[in-house]
């Protein structure tokens, strides 16, 4: 177990503000103040996490254990002021979990031999070499983001293209040496283990090569010592790595989410990456050529991956790692999955049926789905790509898609038709599993349609649309989230949410952000790894809110911020028995399934011609 | 029974092929929608039934990104038409033709035509920057004026490509002429092993069009259609030994009408 935490400088309003909170929450039904200040009188506003964040005025005796050092020293190595690298033995979750349980708040777990100044930050020579080269592999980037470092090296091609790109307003092409390119919420950067750019989220990747060279740069040294870098953490920002195979996702974030929830992030990333490539044909493009452009494969995905990290900012679904079903009286949604149930063609193996980007209905492939279970994240990666794609609505799409957590390596060859053109609201997805399939496909969806017109279902499904918290008939409530886990009458069922509308006062963009903000607050305070909670109630500025998990739900609530905590226990009980009233229709409840072939499992996960068609469709080139 | 069959079976098969960014699905939505939108990249294929007259032509828009195409000849089977688009702008988007989607075409009918299509004319030749179609003008024009205030915008793609053309300046600059595509027609007509007398003349093949401003766009399909007539009546007759097909026949043929004029 070996745990290195370098210091440049000693800020920590974060962790020490973190620390507070949890000591005000061991207990959190104790006390209706604020966890975050225990001084505040209830009805006080305590200020929530992001609040936190902007102190100006930590109290560094606090952290005496950390000697500052020379501030002007610091600012000439990085401008932004405060880094904190903080590395993780390779040793497996197991010992990571170990080095957590056994932190005591006030003392950071982090640091088994506090330094004391810069110079003498490990005793081991090998360590010092290591601060000072992550420090000032840093410092580089950053003074080349700010467009210090890059002028020499920089093709006259690409100032060109950043300069006649600035005056479109795509992110694609925004200048990175500019204050408005720092700026944002979040970056994700792609990379390969070569250090080739892949994907940025803003600004081109020709013109961020160097930072990116930067970012591998810091990888493969923590590497070569047996070690994984995992995150790096400054005043501002947190910079998240994560290495999957020959790829390397990297965010950084001035969010106030947690360190597991970009770590989250990223990993979908890198699922939608292999949904358009498969894991297995980017390992072989890698074995073949370690530094090959996959860029050369990805273009024109870009936009599938600039929606995808659109959704996961405003989208709790990926948060919660569940999808969100449209409400829908439950005869209708029954009749709609008979209709999906009856249309059925060989090596057919998933029916979905969406409207408003919501689940509707979903039929699967009975053998198919004892053998693996659909899971939300590859629902999230479909709806995100249809998302994406309909910009042309009127034809009927068939395209190869690999879903990443069913089988990373195989493709399933998808049909994606709109059933109302043109206002297409309502899309209909077959997955089959056979690349010549297409026009058995698309006459099933003749007879889907055709179905849905003697039923009138369209016009029902127009209808059907997202409730209002009102109707759970609470005061106070304003909003929530609720997720139930498996029980045994669903095992093996898609994972799913539900949630009434944001209305007043989250109607505003930025409001809704402030409350998912919140809500991923209390989220990284369940599923803290050190330290997970059960229930926590926390008053914030401008709302109260309260999360609980137990062994059969999830649930984040939001209530005005002046509820007392019997309210707001009332409230829930009255949220919980409504819910189980409405499950029928709030939930897809049973899905429905159908048998298309004998053994279609087998040809879906091992069959020959599938890895072949893996092989045919990203690569055709080696 | 009818169940079966109750999906319009098209009468033949064309299909679009062609470099990413050149436009293939502005170039068909002009024709199908007459419109010029934004468009994203397109994701493996889309399909789309046209009612030409009595006869359904099926028209296959492929994504040209290189990740899509292992699909490329799957979708070209069986085609009776093929278009290769490129892009004026770009000789690149040319080359790749040859390169890369020529080979997929060896999977499409022994008798299938070849078109060669250069897209975004609107950029470079003055008189493409005009429609031909009298009822669509002002709308048109609107998009020009536009154009001029924000030149670059007339790439027409989302995410312009990272070719010299995208950087090279403000006004691009036309980088194949109609003879490199008349050049390539021949070429195309020795790799099938065609002969170029017996086939159709390369001047007759190649088009520069404009889906921006619908220049050429319906010349191009028309003359397409035209040419793959005969293949459909022989196809039909291949059919007509089949009684149950005309009953399908009706009923399709009226629901693609309507389908058609959306």
């Amino acid at each position: 177990m070996f745990i290195l935490i370098l210091f440049v400088c000693s800020n920590w309003d974060v962790i020490m503000d973190a620390d507070t909170l949890q000591e005000g929450e061991e207990q959190p039904m104790r006390n209706c103040a604020p966890p975050s200040d225990s001084e505040a009188p209830v009805g006080i506003l305590a200020p929530s996490l992001p609040l936190l964040r902007n102190h100006t005025t930590p109290e560094p005796t606090g952290r005496h254990d950390f000697v500052s050092v020379d501030e002007d020293q610091i600012s000439s190595l990085d401008p932004s002021g405060d880094t904190k690298v903080e590395l993780h033995s390779d040793a497996g979750p197991s010992s990571k979990l170990d080095s957590e349980e056994t932190d005591s708040p006030s003392c950071q777990r982090s640091v088994s031999t506090p330094p004391s100044g810069r110079e003498d930050v490990p005793t081991d020579p090998d360590q010092s070499d290591s601060g000072e080269f992550v420090v000032t592999m840093l410092a580089k980037a950053k003074l080349e983001e700010q467009g210090i470092g890059v002028k020499g090296r920089s093709s006259p091609l690409i100032e060109a293209g950043i300069q006649e790109a600035s005056a479109l307003a795509s992110h694609r092409d925004e200048d990175v040496t500019a204050d408005s390119w720092r700026q944002h919420r979040k970056h994700v950067f792609v990379l390969s283990e070569a250090g080739k750019p892949i994907y940025s989220r803003y600004g081109s990747e020709e013109a961020l090569s160097s930072t990116m060279g930067v970012m591998m740069a810091l990888v493969s040294f923590v590497q070569s010592g047996d070690n994984i870098i995992r995150s790096v953490y400054t005043e501002e920002h947190t910079v998240v790595f994560l290495q999957k195979g020959p790829l390397v996702l990297v965010c950084v974030s001035s969010s106030c989410q947690s360190e597991q929830q970009l770590r989250g992030e990223l990993l979908y990333v890198y699922y939608q990456i292999i949904s358009m490539l498969t894991q297995a044909s980017i390992s072989r493009i890698f074995e073949h050529k370690k530094n090959y452009d996959l860029r050369r494969l990805l273009a024109g995905s870009e936009k599938i991956l600039d929606g995808l990290l659109n959704l996961v900012d405003s989208d709790p679904s990926f948060l919660l790692a569940a999808v969100h079903c449209l409400p829908l009286v439950s005869s209708l949604r029954d009749s709609l999955s008979q209709i999906l149930q009856k249309a059925i063609t060989p090596n057919l193996v998933f029916s979905i049926l969406i409207a408003k980007n919501q689940l509707l209905t979903i039929v699967q492939e009975k053998t198919v789905i004892e053998d693996v279970r659909l899971e939300p994240a590859d629902v999230h990666l479909l709806l995100n790509l249809i998302g994406a794609s309909s910009a042309f609505q009127a034809g009927e799409i068939w395209t190869p898609i690999c879903l990443p957590l069913f089988n990373p390596d195989c493709y399933f060859y998808a049909y994606i038709s709109y059933l109302d053109p043109p206002e297409c609201t309502v899309c209909l997805l077959l997955l089959s599993t056979d690349k010549e399939a297409f026009y058995a496909v698309a006459e099933c969806k003749r007879k889907i349609e055709e179905a849905m017109t003697a039923q009138n279902s369209l016009s029902l499904i127009a209808k059907a649309q997202s409730y209002s918290v009102s109707q759970v008939g609470v005061s106070d409530l304003r909003h929530f989230m609720y997720k139930p886990f498996d029980v045994p009458d669903n095992y093996r069922q898609l994972t799913q949410f539900t949630s009434p509308e944001m209305e007043a006062p989250y109607c505003s963009d930025e409001e809704k952000m402030r409350l998912l903000d919140l809500y991923r607050y209390m989220h990284s305070r369940i599923h803290s790894t050190s330290r997970p909670l059960k229930l926590i109630y926390h008053v914030a500025e401008k709302e109260t809110l309260l999360a609980w998990v137990t062994s059969k739900f999830e649930l984040y609530t939001c209530f005005n911020p002046l509820v007392t905590k019997a309210c707001a226990i009332t409230a829930i009980t009255k949220l919980l028995r409504w819910i189980k009233k409405e499950e029928d229709r709030l939930f897809i409840r049973y899905p429905p399934k159908y048998s298309t072939t004998p053994n279609p499992s087998k040809s879906s996960k091992s069959s020959k011609s599938e890895q072949q068609d893996s092989a045919d469709n990203g690569l055709s080139l080696l | 029974m009818p169940d079966v069959s109750k999906m319009k079976k098209p009468d033949v098969k064309v299909v679009l092929l062609g470099d990413m960014h050149v436009g293939k699905t502005s170039l068909l939505h002009r024709y199908t929608e007459r419109k010029f939108k934004d468009t994203t990249s397109t994701v493996g294929g889309a399909f789309f039934l046209k009612q030409w007259g009595p006869y359904n032509i099926s028209i296959w828009d492929t994504a040209g990104r290189e990740q899509f195409h292992g699909l490329g000849s799957m979708y070209c089977r069986g085609a009776a038409a093929v278009i290769l688009t490129y892009d004026v702008t770009n000789w690149q988007s040319l080359s790749e033709l040859e390169e890369r989607f020529l080979s997929l075409t060896d999977t499409a009918n022994h008798d299938c035509i070849y078109a060669i299509v250069g897209n975004k004319a609107d950029l470079t030749d003055p008189k493409a920057q005009l429609s031909p179609n009298s009822d669509s003008f002002s709308e048109d024009q609107t998009d020009i004026v536009e154009d001029r205030t924000e030149p670059q915008v007339l790439s027409a793609c989302p995410t312009p490509p990272a070719s010299p053309t995208s950087l090279s300046g403000v006004v691009p600059r036309k980088q194949v002429s109609r003879e490199d595509a008349m050049a390539l027609y021949g070429r195309i007509l020795r790799y099938k092993g065609l002969d170029e007398k017996s086939s159709l003349p390369a001047d007759k093949m190649c088009f520069e069009t404009s889906a921006k401003t619908g220049y050429n766009v319906d010349a191009l399909f028309e003359t397409l259609f035209d040419l793959v007539l005969p293949s459909i009546l022989r196809k039909r007759h291949e059919n007509h030994e089949s009684p149950t097909v005309d009953l399908e026949d009706c009923r399709g043929s009226g629901k693609r009408v309507r389908s058609s004029c959306c």
